[in-house]
């Protein structure tokens, strides 16, 4: 299915890259970060206006964010749950509010662009926990333009390695994740030790 | 420590790749039309075409390999073969410097 949208994107331009992100924002797990970069490269070949892709991407994805924190708020817990089943992954709601909560701003800005597996489930749960909405917007709509922007200029930028790319990306963002667990988890272990220090 | 080994390996593919980009050429995939084709290899589009027997249906013509092979009722990985040999002997014409 993913060349099929790959070649969506390519034949049809900013339409069909807007109404993948759409979808993909709502939940289903689609190449995001790969159609992005090959919309970039098609910019460059004078192929797409970068005006056009930025718009289609940007509101493509704020859109299914929207629509995935409305049903989180609206739906309840039993839709949600029905939905991530639907998309082939029972999400644990409870853990999710509780990071949602944890996080709060910043991590709606960076599971927009960097964490993105996450965001999805993120809008569920922010709409369920009953995250304030003008909030919730300001962080999405500022996440999902930074994601348009540099995922579009990358692509522009090695134009033709976006594959390549696409794998170094996937590679160093889990790099980012698991030394922001180390260096979170080192912190709290030092914080540990200096506490039964002081006792 | 997990998350310390995690970092190492992510990073250590990520840098792998990274090398790997400056001396690979990207993979012909079927969802990639010919323009793009041409792009990532840098040889004119024409002359990829050309080699697929294609008279292109507009100036950009965006129609993907999978898309065409359809409509010539050819298999894919036979259009890539073409495709791989016209840009290997652009890339290296005989008794000509390589581009």
């Amino acid at each position: 299915m993913n060349d099929q949208l790959l070649a969506a994107v390519s034949q049809y331009g900013a339409p069909a890259l807007f109404g993948i992100v759409t979808i993909a924002a709502i939940g289903l797990p689609l190449p995001i970060t790969l159609l992005l970069m090959v919309a970039g490269s098609m910019i460059s070949q004078g192929v797409m206006d970068p005006w056009w892709a930025m718009a289609a991407a940007g509101a493509g994805a704020i859109l299914g964010d929207q629509a995935g924190y409305a049903i989180g708020r609206w739906g309840g817990p039993d839709i949600v749950t029905k939905l991530s089943g639907l998309f082939g992954k029972r999400v644990n709601l409870r853990a999710m509010e509780a990071k949602a909560k944890a996080w709060g701003g910043p991590g709606i800005f960076i599971t927009r662009w960097l964490l993105t597996p996450l965001g999805p489930w993120i809008n569920l749960a922010s709409g369920t926990a009953g995250y304030p909405w003008r909030r919730f917007l300001f962080w999405d709509i500022l996440g999902e333009i930074t994601g348009a922007v540099v995922f579009i200029s990358l692509g522009r930028l090695f134009s033709d390695r976006v594959m390549a790319l696409c794998a170094v990306l996937g590679d160093l963002t889990w790099a980012i994740a698991a030394l922001l667990v180390a260096l979170i988890l080192g912190y709290q272990l030092l914080a540990y030790v200096r506490r039964a220090r002081v006792k | 420590m997990l998350a310390i080994a995690g970092t190492i390996v992510f990073a250590s593919r990520a840098d792998r790749q990274a090398r790997r980009i400056r001396t690979e050429n990207e993979p012909i995939l079927g969802w990639m039309s010919v323009p793009f084709i041409a792009h990532t290899h840098h040889v004119p589009a024409s002359l990829l075409f050309d080699a697929i027997g294609v008279q292109p249906q507009a100036p950009h013509d965006r129609r993907s390999l999978r898309r065409i092979a359809h409509d010539l009722n050819r298999p894919v990985p036979e259009l890539i073969a073409q495709l791989q040999r016209a840009i290997s002997a652009a890339a290296h014409p005989p008794g000509g410097q390589p581009q």
